[in-house]
């Protein structure tokens, strides 16, 4: 009951502090920033974007021909008589001599001839477009209809086409049942008005206007289309969530990590930590408002574009991941500069990790490791099973939980106010975790905690290698996935021998390879059969995973591993434990490059 | 104001970077981003342009035909990319879904010369990169059928188009327009940017930190280490947006007027980095100026990029060699400005400065 009372004062507290102090000074000029951004909108929607203006140079013969391209200002237009043009034609990417293109013979030259064509297109379509017999103008009508296919993981093992590969004169015959389909009919189903306004609507011929669509719905109202609106559906197109969920969700967990770093800084947190009150709750009652600030900010965007609110189920993971992750930022940043670099870097990797796998969603399994793919699930009405939300959540709720249990370990005076350098606060920070008393179960708990770290490492450096052909990426995956085991292995091992050198002897380092082996081999097989099943039985899942059969062999290694690295350290003094990763990364590698051949073999 | 102690604080603040090794986190940053570059180059590109999706595949697709005759099947008969099989519709679809043929397209038995129009129908497998590939492919086919149906119906037109005649494209894809056209600003700018938010750091640790007082004990005015720490910020963004530019001549996109270019993003880089020290020097707290000056930082980038002849724009036509004359007058009046805030802010650490002593 305390505690509870104690989050809440907390929390309040901490509210009370973010809101008079953005309040008074900031909100005013936030007021006015925003009628500025609106006012600068309006002006650029008129004026346009002049990013790539006079880009080209077009020398045209006729002011006609001029006419139709003078409203692309990506070219530059010189109008001048046929003997002369020829004479500096190669002044120009392209002329233009009585209805003839003719363009340079150049990446420019014939990048210019790109966009001219489709300016031609969007003309043409325009001149039609005022036809009076709007099916003379525009006879041919597509109708899209998309058909699911999910394809599985395993379809690329070794280096297998997924696309249909044809040779043959002969059609293909389906393997699985026919369903008996009715033709599509062909007259029109929408009025001619309509598809007047529809086509007076489209034209817009900006690169970059399809993203403004994908959120409005507006392209999506008509499947039917004519051929030059046809436009390729891209996977691409999920970054657009990444803009409109993850950026705000980002900012705002900043705003967290700056009031973690504003304790620290002058020692202003001192009172709040020398109050009765325990580590946990401070941090609980602190992340509390901006965790409901940041689902407030989800929920609103959700109804905003519309959305099912479906989506802010797997957005909880997510945002709970951020926070996590900002307060282990703030609490080890040393000044505002390491802040924002940090911040930024993390925040690099995060996106990444999030919208690489989701360009792969309907596609394939390995997507399913970013919660975003289940937002864009939703947003297509596919909806996501409570298996797969297991599947893709697990590892951000795990390592969030653990990154806060980190924190409120560490939420201590000497921890808070050192001024030691990165590397060695991280180190604190794990040797925090460390129980004076039973230094080995702390190390077998450590390894097991280590596993959703590395597998969310691993998992990047899979969605990483994955566009890489198929031998290259496999080697490197292996040596990746080993150099990460074994670096997670002895993260501990290397922090007891910092924090006490002493402990160090051959008998202790045997015991604490045993106990890590063991703790990571078991975390390992844990969310493995809990999770990942289905990425473990690739090709590439084996790579990562090995040997599910086996288990001596697995612990083995992993105990070898350590014992290498420690024993590095042991005989070699701290300097030589990056050279003792990398042999065990070496021999670690290469126990699973053998069980890789042998089972391809 | 004495230079050579603004040079001081400059040179202490640039040492204080690279001791922290902050620097680090970013040059790691950029090798990540690095790392990811083919699928960067492929990703953003085909985000950019869809179209160029068509220049990475090599493979043949067989497209499923079914319904009526028509001279579709001639212009798929002339693409040796495409492979069609006249099949039942519900056979077609049926090998769509195991994806054994890449599209499915139906026809109609609404004659060419009709009333109505030819509506087709194209079955598609659902959000997937080969379909996407496939769609482009599929347009020329259609816009082929398109342009020949209109020619079957011209005498029901009343206007023509003006006539042009293209060339045969080479058909390879490039990636010019993205590159030279996007790309190069937004990295060339980016340093800038980071420049603009270090500033902030700089500015308000002092205050958050109150190590103030100890430096203006020292001879060092309030206002020259402001001026040291733009200084030190300034510095960076020749460096970095130079790297970028050398790094991309590494990689073979060759970049004209390099100087000029980096000269443009130093001089507005400079700008954006007196913005951050005016909001910092006002604010004298993190949370609010890196929020405020965010906010800001997208409304001047809005307006600079909505006017003719911006710095962007200039940055485009420069490395493209089009740019002429008129971008040093551009780069002239940008300098103006800047010198009129850097004006702008010496005034304000003056009095910052002075009601701080007092």
């Amino acid at each position: 009951m305390r505690i509870l009372s104690s989050i809440r004062t907390i929390a309040a507290w901490e509210m009370k502090r973010s809101v008079t102090m953005m309040g008074r000074h900031v909100l005013p000029l936030a007021v006015g920033l925003l009628v500025l951004l609106m006012l600068v909108t309006s002006f650029a929607a008129q004026s346009g974007i002049h990013m790539q203006d006079g880009m080209y140079r077009i020398g045209i013969d006729d002011p006609g021909v001029a006419r139709v391209i003078a409203p692309d200002s990506r070219f530059t237009i010189t109008i001048a008589d046929v003997p002369t043009l020829r004479e500096d034609r190669f002044a120009y990417d392209i002329i233009i001599l009585r209805g003839e293109v003719y363009a340079a013979d150049t990446d420019k030259g014939r990048a210019a001839l790109k966009s001219l064509e489709r300016d031609y297109e969007v003309y043409v379509s325009h001149v039609a477009a005022g036809e009076p017999d709007l099916f003379a103008a525009y006879p041919l009508w597509i109708d899209l209809e998309y058909v699911k296919s999910e394809i599985d993981f395993v379809a690329t093992e070794s280096g297998q086409q997924v696309g249909a590969v044809v040779d043959t004169r002969d059609p293909p015959i389906p393997s699985g049942p026919v369903e008996a389909v009715t033709h599509p009919p062909s007259a029109m189903p929408i009025s001619e008005d309509d598809l007047r306004e529809h086509l007076a609507g489209s034209g817009s011929d900006h690169p970059l206007s399809r993203y403004t669509g994908i959120l409005s719905g507006s392209s999506s109202v008509y499947d039917l289309k004519t051929p030059s609106q046809l436009s390729p559906p891209l996977p691409f197109d999920s970054i657009i969530l990444i803009f409109i969920f993850i950026f705000p969700l980002y900012f705002t967990s900043q705003f967290f990590m700056m009031s973690v770093m504003n304790e620290r800084v002058g020692r202003a947190g001192e009172a709040l930590l020398s109050a009765p009150v325990r580590p946990s709750a401070i941090i609980i009652g602190k992340v509390l408002p901006y965790f409901a600030l940041m689902l407030i900010i989800s929920t609103a965007i959700t109804l905003i574009i519309g959305a099912p609110i479906g989506i802010l189920v797997p957005l909880i993971p997510v945002i709970l991941f951020f926070l996590a992750s900002a307060l282990i930022i703030g609490m080890a940043a040393r000044s505002f500069k390491e802040l924002s670099f940090i911040s930024i870097f993390f925040s690099t990797l995060a996106t990444a990790y999030l919208f690489f796998p989701t360009v792969f969603a309907n596609t394939h399994v390995i997507s399913i490791v970013s919660p975003l793919t289940l937002v864009v699930l939703e947003l297509q009405g596919d909806g996501f099973t409570a298996l797969e939300y297991l599947y893709s959540t697990a590892l951000f709720f795990a390592t969030s939980f653990i990154l806060f249990y980190a924190g409120t370990v560490n939420y201590r005076e000497e921890r808070l106010f050192s001024t030691k350098n990165l590397i060695s606060r991280f180190a604190d920070f794990i040797s925090g975790g460390i129980m004076r008393d039973h230094p080995h179960a702390s190390l077998f708990a450590l390894a097991l905690l280590s596993i959703p770290f590395v597998f969310m490492v691993q998992m990047m450096a899979l969605v990483l290698f994955f566009n890489i052909p198929m031998p290259l990426s496999l080697a490197l995956l292996v040596i990746t996935a080993a150099f990460i085991e074994e670096f997670a292995k002895s993260l501990g091992l290397y922090a007891i021998a910092r924090e006490r050198p002493g402990f160090l002897t051959l008998k202790n380092l045997i015991i604490a390879a045993s106990v890590i082996g063991l703790g990571f081999l078991i975390g390992e097989k844990l969310l493995l059969f809990a999770t990942l099943a289905q990425i473990s039985e690739s090709i590439f899942g084996s790579a990562l995973f090995l040997s599910l059969g086996l288990l001596w062999m697995p612990l083995l290694l992993h105990i070898a591993g350590v014992l290498i690295t420690g024993g590095f350290i042991l005989f070699g003094g701290r300097r030589a434990y990056v050279p003792g990763i990398i042999v065990a990364s070496v021999v670690h590698s290469l126990y699973n490059l053998y069980f890789i051949l042998g089972g391809l073999l | 104001m004495s230079v050579r102690r603004i040079g001081l604080v400059a040179k202490k603040e640039i040492f204080g970077l690279s001791a922290e090794k902050t620097i680090i986190f970013a040059i790691l940053l950029q090798v990540f981003i690095a790392m990811f570059s083919s699928f960067l180059m492929v990703g953003l590109t085909t985000m950019y342009d869809p179209e160029a999706l068509e220049g990475y595949s090599t493979v043949t697709y067989g497209i499923g035909y079914a319904g009526a005759d028509s001279p579709l099947i001639d212009s798929f008969r002339k693409r040796d990319d495409l492979v069609l099989y006249r099949m039942d519709l519900d056979q077609a679809l049926a090998t769509l879904r195991e994806r054994k043929v890449a599209a499915v397209v139906f026809v109609p038995d609404t004659p060419p010369d009709a009333e109505g129009p030819v509506t087709v129908t194209l079955y598609l497998i659902k959000n997937d990169i080969q379909s996407s590939i496939i769609n482009v492919k599929l347009k020329e086919v259609l816009q082929d059928y398109e342009r020949e149906l209109r020619e079957v119906r011209a005498d029901r037109m009343t206007s023509f188009p003006v006539y042009l005649n293209f060339p045969e494209a080479g058909g390879a894809e490039n990636f010019f327009e993205f590159v030279y056209g996007l790309l190069i600003p937004m990295l060339v700018f980016l340093p800038a940017i980071i420049s603009s938010a270090l500033i902030i750091d700089l500015i308000t640790e002092e205050y958050q930190r109150k190590t103030l007082e100890t430096l203006i004990s020292t001879p060092v005015t309030f206002t020259e280490m402001i001026w040291g720490k733009i200084t030190a910020c300034a510095v960076l963004v020749p460096v970095q947006a130079g790297a970028w530019l050398f790094l991309l001549g590494a990689n073979g996109i060759a970049v004209r007027g390099a100087v000029a270019i980096i000269l443009h993003a130093s001089v507005g880089g400079l700008f954006l980095i007196l913005l951050g020290a005016l909001v910092a020097l006002h604010y004298r707290e993190r949370t609010s100026a890196q929020f405020i000056f965010s906010t800001a930082l997208v409304v001047v980038f809005l307006f600079v990029m909505a006017v003719p002849y911006n710095p962007l724009n200039l940055m485009v036509r420069l490395a493209v060699d089009t740019a002429g004359p008129i971008h040093w007058l551009i780069l002239l009046l940008v300098a103006g400005v800047t010198a009129l805030s850097g004006w702008f802010v010496t005034v304000y650490a003056r009095r910052v400065g002075e009601a701080g002593a007092a």
